[in-house]
């Protein structure tokens, strides 16, 4: 996790992009007082430098009314890098982090079907080698989250060019 | 969540475009799918107005600065969980306050821009909201994937 230096016109365009993506570069340019290839020019940087990724994000609710389960993993220390290459790939698997505390991997699913989860968490997750024990706790509600904050990662890294 | 709100074939694949690239043009996604620039432009306007869906840069975490990211579960005693877990997502560092099952009561996603900052939220911040038990932190030592294409979505103001 690198912190790269970023200036404030690179701040004020995610800002800005961060609510709607579909701006026009001109209108962002007029309201940032700069020339629309200077916009172009810095959305492209901050794509190739995986700092930013254009998305669509849907609603919680809407058709399949998804929920979040966290799955705290106990693995074995050695081969934890492996192992949560492996749950990453697994479906509903939309977050894993590696940790230290009570677990050395947390998975984050989303999952609409109590039964898919339960499929991850105790078939898929714990059938892996070198995977002790799993535990999970579903989010009944959501206080507070913050969508726009991701890990970009190789898989999301397209540069389109835009216009 | 009572949803009736409802999208068909046309809408799912113009998602599924969108999340591929949220910077393509309409023309670009009509051309793809068939369809026509002006329905390309009202599907999404519907989706949005009704806030369904939102077409955005998400920005990695490593652009705020965030170098360190901490999954914390509380165990809330003496006071309801949902009166607590209100209070701590009012801290600016709480990225996620979620309401949980299980052995804890609520569960935390925290960054930071660095290790310097904890001391101060650990002991002054959130160990002195009313209710807290217990916390358990855990450190995220690598993020290896976090991106969400679902999540709550606020009504937009208008800028």
């Amino acid at each position: 996790m690198t912190n790269p230096q970023l200036d404030d016109l690179d701040r004020q365009l995610i800002e800005i992009l961060s609510h709607d993506a579909r701006v026009s570069n001109r209108k962002i340019a007029t309201s940032l007082g700069v020339t629309e290839g200077t916009v172009r020019g810095r959305i492209k940087r901050l794509q190739q430098d995986r700092l930013i990724a254009f998305t669509a994000i849907t609603s919680f609710g809407m058709e399949n009314s998804s929920k979040l389960a966290f799955i705290g993993v106990q693995a074995d220390v050695g081969d934890v890098q492996e192992i949560a290459k492996r749950i990453a790939e697994l479906p509903l698997v939309n977050g894993v982090l590696i940790t230290m505390g009570r677990f050395n991997i947390l998975a984050i699913c989303l999952f609409d079907d109590i039964e898919k989860l339960h499929e991850v968490g105790s078939d898929q997750i714990l059938a892996l080698p070198g995977v002790h024990h799993v535990e999970t706790s579903i989010a009944v509600k959501t206080i507070k989250y913050n969508g726009r904050v991701v890990r970009i990662t190789a898989a999301d890294h397209r540069i389109i060019d835009s216009e | 969540m009572a949803d009736e709100f409802l999208i068909d074939d046309s809408d799912r694949a113009i998602i599924e475009e969108l999340r591929a690239n949220g910077r393509a043009t309409n023309q670009q996604i009509a051309d793809r799918l068939n369809l026509t620039a002006a329905t390309v432009s009202a599907r999404i306007r519907r989706m949005e107005d009704a806030n369904k869906l939102r077409v955005v840069a998400v920005s990695d975490f490593s652009a705020h600065g965030y170098n360190v990211l901490l999954e914390v579960a509380i165990e809330v005693d003496n006071r309801p969980a949902s009166e607590v877990a209100a209070e701590l997502a009012e801290l600016p560092q709480v990225f996620a306050a979620h309401l949980v099952t299980g052995r804890y009561d609520i569960d935390l996603l925290v960054v930071l821009h660095d290790f310097d900052e904890l001391p101060d939220l650990l002991l002054n911040k959130i160990s002195k909201i009313r209710g807290i038990h217990s916390i358990t932190p855990s450190i995220a030592v690598d993020i290896v994937k976090y991106k969400f294409d679902v999540a709550p979505i606020e009504a937009r103001e208008d800028t």
